[in-house]
């Protein structure tokens, strides 16, 4: 399959990370471009582009930016953009992978989008773990500022952009883009009430835009191509290429960049090297661990794009990250394994996820150490079903869908468990 | 304004009224946790969940973080909602210790109340609770459990934006959430009683009522506090004679849901042993005072008997005051004296804490308006009399000194001014009796009778009512009611109006006539 | 827990160097409130002294003019800003579900069996802790560990083994194996 790779093409050489690298590859060749048309026409390129945010919950991106009220209402109020970083949902590491071999890819895009917004000011907040990344970035940064890229009066063009890093501290939920904004502002990374939207009453109270590291760094690409040449990518309705992360019980884990719509199966057998060998399928997460799991069944009539996934077998596409299970796979300890990652990652704020989450924990710990009963299965899709649009953010959501989802199509493997009590765990 | 429908009944409100606001117009209580009125809107409890109608069909939303819009139409009683509030009490339920037997939280507690509306009744809560910490002593006044919490966050918001302490912070995330303070720091303000006002559970309680009193034996009578001359909306809660606690009552524009915690404090005093319980006479128990007291004040002579109003006193104890007075001492002067009483609040701030700690003196002032011709501290110092009638104020103290030869004194508790007294008339306290005070705002707010009088003190405006009698005419104010309604028919200011108009939340005062005679309301 | 090396005494005053004084100023450019400030200053703290205890909590709500209950809030809700101490060489191991797929548990295991864990996760020589935390994004090349700011990934008990090793005898920290500098092409 011959397509462009727009956003790992600078990984595989070496030091894409250092600027002089970067702009042999072209990195920044659309920031003077982007910064001498009008801002409105290079939102209109990406509304066009039909490009939707990477980072789980594919909202169109033009749009989003167009919801940023314009200078006349804005009541002299800043806009700010940000960065989101802080890649913390199991089973995605391809911002990881942008962040650290091709930085300056990221900076342009968030320079080009910065034009757009007519922002002025923007962070990336990269989370804690991301250490080591946060200072490639601050190196990278220094670059950029001292070649003119970023700052004051960009290429002479009259825009300003300053750029800084924000590093987390381990918490999942800064993530999501309200809680990313509390976190910011030095407050517990807890999600605000919506509405206000970000884009218009966010970061300190200002329009913010807070965008996935994937998604900024389609922005160049778009310039430089058009619109049309973008959706002449993927799908209708899922444009471009993504890049997918993929772990668990396959030959190849990793990071692929591929156009959107092609079969689950040629995806995990052709890029990801198929399952080891003699195992067989049992159940694949397509998107992140928040996401309905998949059964072979619907595995095999998906294909990977956001229609797909959530027409076939009522999941999402999600920020890309796969996680594979083969026959040898404890379903019951798997879901019991992601639910402890909730329990543990609830900011506590609302009362459905707060308490949910971590008694939906130990409910499945019983259950998989078989000192359960069918009863309990019971209230387990019971909570879960209660937990989910229930709360402030999607986090509810996103703890409650893997036991929904898990119970309804593994039921068996969870019945197995209650009615052969105490025998022993696997 | 825009028209609304709470469960398909249409009611018109202010653009922007909070739902729960909305429907509570509308008869429907909205079940909630973390919303308040007077702090911002956190939405984190998840019980006002409502049925709103959208273009995709009804959607649960919280009613907390929804404003009126025309057209806006929420459902508050469909199966979808009712199940969510069942599911939320379960949520909240499962790490809560079930104390309520010890709790004083009991009776009164949002847990218990929508768990009767709302509950599950049938527990499936077998695993381990998390374990918080408990009887914390964060304050002066405040113990804190944090397992009873919810999480509501009220009581942060309260230190961040009513007293910008920020002294009460949810630590932690998950279902280990806890509420706590910094280790080895205190609540350091002057409202901490408001924190187990507004926590809708048992973990902020009051000190000075923890196994103090069963919450449902307690009876409520609407009142205003008399610590000072903001004259915060208060409830008595007391029982068979005795006060247990006063509350804030929400006014929003006096006090909105607050008060200081001096002010908790003023009805403590209602049966102490500085109570004057009997009428005296150069220090001996007498029947009857009053019948001494005219006989005095005839034997003195209008010219050299003086009567100072009290700040302290209620509206139509000053009334009566003025109308003995005028109708039997011709010739005599009156007088106020501004200042603190001995044993006042000392503390005052620039929020609800005046630094005029008199409940009345606006009222006074409105009064002596009225009359004209009513003397200052200096006018008293100088004016060289036989007899002083002075109703409650402590003037003794506000003088450093006794002014006159005498002093004949309507109180209700000893102090320099009683002591120095050579007859005293034992008067009902606020909580004792029907009364009206002008708050610094020139606003006319009513106290209503919680119990009866300690001893046998009468309502001052029933002494002064026997004082007339004696003196040869009474002036007419034994019932409060028609002495308000006098009162209102004759001073300008309150024209219009009666106990029935002051309803819960008083009224302001018409302005004064002329806007320079408006600080007279000082006197100095 | 047995720690010497952090008693309150060595750790020093609880006061911003001059140098750390100047990144503070740096950093307060950056944001439009003080308090955004938070994050980046216990960072700050808890490079230079290790972990974040009372009095640094209470100099840093000094220093951005914040209520000292807000810092322990933020602190606490944020795993990575450690509120006790812990040894010099502190292995974070990620047993959320890809990593656990590919034994997560095996690494665990042998970790505590190779440093004589106690029951907080510290080795018995005083030089290691452990500790088992949630998704590290580096899922595809579980199982993995970060080791103070290192990633180490695709672990195997002999790369832990290497690892410890070095790190006891005092070498050079072995190179961080981490995937993304190696990353996998597409097959296309």
């Amino acid at each position: 399959m011959d397509f462009p790779r727009i956003l790992s093409g600078n990984w595989d050489t070496p030091d894409s990370h250092r600027l002089a690298v970067a702009k042999s590859r072209g990195v920044y060749s659309q920031l003077p471009r982007a910064l001498a048309m009008a801002p409105n026409d290079i939102t209109q390129i990406v509304k066009d582009s039909g490009l939707r945010g990477r980072g789980g919950a594919g909202f169109p991106t033009g749009m989003k930016w167009s919801f940023v009220p314009p200078a006349e209402k804005r009541q002299g109020k800043s806009v700010y953009l940000l960065c989101n970083a802080d890649e913390s949902e199991p089973g995605t590491f391809k911002d990881r992978y942008c962040l650290w071999l091709d930085p300056h890819l990221l900076f342009e895009g968030m320079a080009i989008a910065s034009r757009a917004l007519d922002c002025h000011v923007g962070y990336i907040y990269i989370r804690g773990e991301f250490r080591y990344i946060a200072r490639r970035l601050e190196e990278a940064l220094a670059e950029a500022y001292a070649a003119g890229l970023l700052g004051k009066n960009i290429l002479g063009s009259g825009h300003d952009f300053d750029l800084y890093v924000h590093v987390g501290a381990g918490a999942y939920i800064c993530g999501e883009e309200t809680a990313l904004i509390s976190s910011l502002e030095g407050e517990k990374g807890q999600p605000k009430l919506k509405p206000p939207f970000p884009a218009v009453e966010g970061a300190w109270r200002s329009p913010t835009i807070v965008n996935n590291v994937e998604t900024l760094a389609v922005v160049p690409w778009l310039i430089q191509h058009g619109a049309a040449a973008y959706k002449a990518l993927g799908t209708e309705k899922s444009p471009g290429t993504k890049l997918f992360s993929v772990s668990g019980h396959v030959r190849r884990p990793g990071v692929y960049e591929i156009p959107l719509g092609i079969p689950m199966m040629q995806f995990i057998n052709e890029y990801a090297g198929g399952l080891l060998p003699g195992r067989t399928l049992k159940a694949v997460i397509p998107g992140g661990s928040s996401v309905p799991v998949m059964t072979p069944a619907e595995v095999a009539i998906c294909s990977m794009d956001y229609e797909s996934i959530n027409t076939n077998a009522g999941s999402y596409l999600g920020s890309g990250g796969m996680i594979v299970m083969d026959d040898t796979t404890d379903l019951v300890a798997a879901l019991t394994n992601l639910l402890r990652f909730y329990a543990h990652e609830s900011c506590g704020q609302c009362t459905p996820c707060r308490e949910g989450c971590g008694w939906m924990h130990q409910i499945l710990c019983r259950v998989r150490d078989g000192e359960a009963s069918e009863v309990d299965l019971g209230t387990l899709r019971d909570l879960a079903d209660n937990i989910h649009s229930k709360t402030i953010c999607f986090f509810g959501a996103s703890a409650a869908m893997p036991v929904q989802s898990f119970l309804t199509k593994f039921r068996s493997e969870f019945l197995d468990r209650v009615q052969r009590r105490g025998v022993g765990a696997a | 304004m825009p028209k609304v429908k709470v469960n398909d009944i249409e009611i018109e409100v202010p653009a922007g009224t909070n739902m729960i606001e909305a429907a509570k117009l509308a008869g429907v209580e909205i079940p909630h946790y973390c919303y308040h009125p007077h702090l911002s809107i956190a939405g984190n409890c998840r019980m006002c969940m409502c049925e709103a109608d959208s273009p995709r069909g009804p959607m649960l939303e919280i009613a907390c973080n929804m404003q009126a819009r025309e057209g806006l139409s929420i459902k508050t009683e469909t199966d979808k909602v009712k199940a969510v509030r069942k599911s939320v009490m379960e949520f909240l339920l499962v790490n809560h210790p079930l104390d309520c037997p010890i709790c004083d939280q009991s009776g009164e507690c949002r847990l218990q109340d929508y768990y009767m509306d709302h509950g599950q009744y049938d527990s499936r809560g077998v695993d381990p609770k998390v374990g918080k910490h408990k009887r914390q002593d964060i304050g002066e006044h405040i113990v804190l459990d944090a397992e009873r919490c919810v999480e509501c966050s009220r009581c942060v918001r309260f230190g961040d934006e009513v007293t910008g302490t920020g002294d009460l912070r949810l630590m932690n995330r998950g279902d280990h959430t806890e509420i706590g303070m910094f280790p080895g720091t205190r609540l350091e303000h002057n409202y901490q009683g408001n924190l187990a006002d507004i926590c809708p559970v048992g973990a902020l309680t009051n000190k000075e009522f923890r196994f103090q009193r069963r919450v449902w034996y307690l009876r409520e009578t609407d009142s205003v506090c008399t610590g000072c001359s903001t004259g915060c909306n208060t409830k008595v809660c007391h029982q068979e004679g005795e006060v247990f606690r006063t509350l804030p009552r929400r006014n929003d524009d006096v006090n909105k849901s607050w008060m200081c915690d001096p002010g908790r404090e003023v009805n403590s005093v209602v049966g102490s042993l500085t109570r004057l319980l009997r009428p005296t006479v150069d220090g001996a128990p007498v029947a009857d005072a009053t019948a001494v007291l005219a006989a005095r004040i005839k034997a003195a002579g209008p010219g050299r008997t003086g009567f100072v109003l009290g700040s302290s006193a209620s509206l139509e104890a000053n009334w009566a005051l003025l109308q003995v007075v005028k109708a039997n001492c011709v010739g005599a002067r009156v007088f106020r004296v501004a200042g603190n009483n001995a044993g006042s609040i000392v503390k005052s701030d620039d929020f609800l804490m005046d630094a005029d700690k008199n409940p009345n003196t606006a009222g006074v002032a409105l009064l002596a308006d009225w009359a004209g011709n009513v003397g200052d501290a200096e006018a008293l110092r100088e004016a060289d009399l036989a007899l002083l009638v002075v109703l409650e104020d402590d003037i003794v103290s506000r003088l450093s000194g006794n002014p006159a030869e005498a002093i004949a004194y309507f109180g209700t508790h000893t102090n320099p001014t009683a002591e120095l007294a050579s007859i005293v008339i034992p008067v009902a306290h606020v909580v004792e009796m029907d009364a009206t005070y002008v708050n610094r705002q020139g606003r006319v707010q009513r106290a209503r009778r919680a119990t009866n009088p300690q001893g046998e003190a009468i309502p001052a405006y029933q002494a002064l009512e026997k004082l007339g009698a004696a003196l040869g005419r009474a002036p007419g104010t034994s019932m409060p009611t028609a002495t308000f309604a006098a009162m209102a028919r004759t001073v300008p200011r309150l024209n219009g109006l009666d106990y029935k108009a002051l309803g819960a939340g008083g009224r302001p005062l018409a302005p004064a006539p002329e806007p320079a005679a408006a600080p007279a309301a000082e006197a100095k | 827990m047995s720690h010497s090396a952090t008693s309150a005494a060595s750790r020093g005053p609880r006061e911003w160097s001059p140098e750390q004084a100047a990144e503070i100023e740096l950093i307060l450019t950056r944001y439009p409130t003080k308090k955004a400030a938070v994050m980046p200053l216990l960072w700050m703290a808890q490079d230079a002294w290790d972990w974040i205890d009372l009095d640094i909590m209470r100099l840093i709500g000094r220093t951005l003019e914040l209520p000292p209950s807000h810092v322990h809030a933020v602190a606490s809700f944020y795993t990575m800003f450690k509120k006790a101490p812990t040894n010099k060489y502190f292995f974070q191991v990620c047993h959320t579900l890809s990593c656990a797929l590919v034994g997560a548990e095996r690494i665990l295991a042998h970790l505590e069996k190779r440093l004589e864990l106690d029951e907080h996760g510290n080795s018995k020589d005083g030089l290691f802790s452990v500790l088992r935390v949630e998704c590290l994004a580096s899922c595809g090349s579980g199982p993995m560990a970060q080791m103070n700011e290192h990633f180490y990934e695709r672990l195997t008990p002999e790369i832990i083994d290497e690892v410890i090793d070095a790190l006891r005898s005092g070498k050079q920290l072995p190179e961080p194996r981490r995937e993304a500098d190696q990353w996998i092409f597409p097959v296309s």
